[in-house]
């Protein structure tokens, strides 16, 4: 108890008091300054912007791609297991090590993308990848995906594979055909590890930090910079560290709400 | 209850004699000292070393990376722990350590030794940094690795194309049309690009940008202290940036100084604004095609000269340090001309003028009268605490210029809203 109130709920409290205490040139004040200053930085929304546009991207390519994978490796196949053990490689590396090889690879003069892509006649001078304001998102986006999509795969194929064989056989008694199986019988019982997997995801992606950080440092410019980035500069860059838990707040806030949204609509229907 | 008395008292006792046996009979100084990591951290810890094995006083290194630096050392001077003795700071950060009152006044400590200041063979420009308020104010740290920008570029390709030497941005911009159309052909099968430069948001794309902002006639705020980084002058800066930025490397708008240092290395661009720590590393066979082609010169000018910006480590001693006198007699002993010149064979540069002229280290070092001529003409970053947060909001906008996100005008109306704003907090 002692731990958790020293390790938790004392930084909690603190948090909430330095967000709400603003340095001015008169000393410190007390009030809601800083959430108001919120409304007018354009940093802040731009950056929101860009966190729920990364999030909504990856979660949903990583979602289609987990599902599809689990469902094609939940039958019987030959090299099933040597294919599953490969498909977690991504998963088992540290983020920081995933940043760095990507960034290699995507360094758009010496990196091996646009090295193999030149192999092929394929004109790379305009795919600058992380450098280019159109394509930087883009790239941070694939790069997550490439980390993720296993672990997606690999709760889901578990809720799968947990799944009994009797609902199938009265479907095929039905007669339904595959969709209508995989519709009314395969989702309904699969939404618990649905529920999960988004739930876990949803709330990794909106904190999203050592990735971009390595990869673009949130650039060209601002064009990947999400809220967490933002909040690290706020706090140890400008060391204005009432402001940086004030978006803090503001993050957490909406983190919670869309787990109450996921909640309710997976597990009430 | 006599028991628990007792007790006690005779834990009370243990613990007494257990200190008493402890406490030293001769009490050992010791001093602890936070370096950044990489050759200007290097050349200190080594002097720390040698100033163990001379003095006895016991020597504690704190390293950190460059980016994580600042952050430690402002935590724990803001939390007033003690932790450090001695902090090596990047010039930029000194007015907010100043601003907030972290660091001693070197100035009573230095009478006390007799001294009545610093010696006049450091060079000026790197005296003002270690001044606050800038040049004219108390004295509260001492530099050490005398860095400023130079201009680096290819001698051998200006020579093959009868090019001017880059004495001004418009010479710089016609080389770099000349070479990028003609050396098509370049190192590593590709083309060498004209120019190169770092243009990734924050530190980099600023760095890069103010020689030819100020060159220009730019300034980052006017007479009133208000910013006006989007004057014409400024706008026409970034323009030219932006012109530069066609012969350089695809990409650019996300390069730091690693890339610009390879494609130097590796042959494949031409010209660049680069720190003196890299000079080096042209001549190692190991990592440079382009041995005995590059030359070092002053920045270019324009409307106004060419000039440098300043990026100088300097050393302070904390306020909160218990062993100020002691530290100061390290930071003394680590200036001297005797010890910076141990600190340049190592590869910094110093910042005392006898050094930079001095025979053996020009022989080593042939850029030296270039550096010397920068340094003494070089310009700090705007002396303000709240430069990190200036030049980030500047640095995010020059890179979205750069990378086409915007246009240079937009660029720089965009850039000085967000930096009156930050302005204004701070009033």
């Amino acid at each position: 108890m002692a731990v958790l109130l020293s390790l938790s709920i004392y930084p909690l409290i603190y948090s909430v008091t330095i967000s709400l205490q603003e340095e001015t040139s008169n000393g410190i004040e007390w009030g809601l300054g800083n959430f108001a200053r919120l409304a007018s930085d354009n940093f802040f929304w731009t950056a929101m912007a860009h966190t729920f546009v990364y999030a909504a991207a990856a979660l949903t390519l990583e979602f289609l791609l987990g599902l599809a994978l689990a469902l094609l490796l939940n039958r019987q196949m030959r090299g099933r297991g040597l294919f599953r053990a490969s498909l977690l490689v991504p998963m088992m590396l540290p983020t920081v090590v995933v940043g760095v090889v990507w960034r290699l690879m995507l360094n758009p003069n010496f990196g091996a993308i646009n090295g193999t892509l030149k192999q092929f006649g394929i004109d790379t001078e305009s795919l600058t990848w992380t450098a280019s304001p159109r394509l930087a998102m883009l790239s941070v986006i694939a790069v997550d995906v490439w980390q993720w999509t296993p672990f997606v795969f690999l709760v889901l194929l578990a809720g799968l594979q947990a799944i009994p064989q009797e609902p199938y056989e009265a479907a095929l008694i039905d007669g339904s055909s595959r969709w209508q199986t995989f519709r009314h019988v395969t989702l309904p019982l699969l939404k618990p590890a649905i529920l999960i997997v988004l739930l876990l995801r949803t709330m990794d992606l909106l904190r999203v930090f050592d990735q971009i950080f390595i990869l673009t440092e949130g650039g060209p410019g601002f064009a990947t910079e999400t809220i967490s980035l933002y909040i690290y500069r706020t706090a140890f860059r400008f060391f204005d560290f009432g402001y940086a838990a004030a978006m803090s707040f503001v993050l957490l806030a909406l983190t919670n709400v869309i787990s109450v949204i996921y909640i309710r609509f997976l597990s009430h229907r | 209850m006599r028991l628990t008395k007792f007790l006690t008292l005779l834990i009370v006792l243990c613990f007494a004699s257990s200190t008493c046996q402890r406490t030293p009979h001769t009490v050992h100084k010791q001093l602890t000292i936070a370096v950044v990591s990489g050759v200007e951290g290097d050349a200190l810890k080594q002097a720390a070393a040698a100033y163990q094995a001379q003095t006895g006083t016991a020597m504690n290194i704190a390293e950190f990376p460059y980016s994580n630096l600042f952050e430690k050392e402002l935590i724990d001077l803001k939390a007033r722990t003690g932790a450090y003795d001695l902090i090596m700071l990047d010039d930029p950060w000194f007015p907010r350590f100043a601003y907030e009152q972290l660091m001693t006044d070197l100035t009573p400590l230095l009478q006390k030794r007799g001294q009545s200041g610093p010696d006049a063979d450091f060079v000026d420009a790197s005296i003002a940094l270690c001044r606050h308020p800038y040049q004219t104010g108390s004295l509260y740290a001492l530099p050490y690795v005398g860095n400023s920008q130079l201009f680096f570029y290819r001698k051998d390709l200006f020579e093959k194309y009868s090019l001017k030497p880059p004495a001004t941005w418009p010479d710089v911009l016609t080389a770099a049309k000349t070479i990028h159309e003609k050396e098509t052909e370049g190192a590593n099968g590709g083309r060498v690009y004209g120019y190169v430069m770092r243009a990734a948001q924050g530190n980099a794309a600023v760095a890069d940008f103010m020689p030819i902002f100020w060159a220009f006639g730019g300034e980052m705020f006017d007479a009133s202290g208000k910013p006006a980084v989007n004057s014409p002058e400024g706008i026409a800066a970034l323009e030219f940036m932006l012109e530069l930025g066609k012969y350089s490397p695809p990409g650019y708008a996300s390069f730091n100084a690693d890339e610009v240092g390879a494609h130097l290395l590796q042959g494949t661009a031409a010209m660049s604004i680069n720190w003196p720590a890299w000079i080096s590393s042209f001549s190692d066979p190991s990592k440079s095609k382009v041995i005995g082609k590059m030359e070092f010169t002053t920045l270019p000018k324009a409307q106004k000269p060419g000039q440098a910006e300043i990026g100088n480590w300097l050393i302070a001693i904390p306020r909160t340090s218990r062993n100020a006198a002691e530290a100061l007699e390290f930071l003394v002993w680590a200036t001297t001309a005797e010890q910076m010149r141990a600190s340049a064979l190592r590869g910094n540069p110093p910042t005392r003028k006898s050094l930079f002229r001095d025979k053996e280290l020009v022989a080593k070092y042939p850029a030296y009268p270039a550096q010397l001529r920068s340094l003494e003409s070089s310009r700090p970053r705007p002396r303000t605490p709240y430069w990190n947060e200036i030049e980030n909001a500047f640095g995010i906008f020059l890179s979205k210029a750069n990378s086409g996100a915007l246009p240079p005008a937009e660029a720089m109306n965009q850039a000085n809203a967000e930096i009156e704003k930050i302005l204004q907090r701070a009033r």
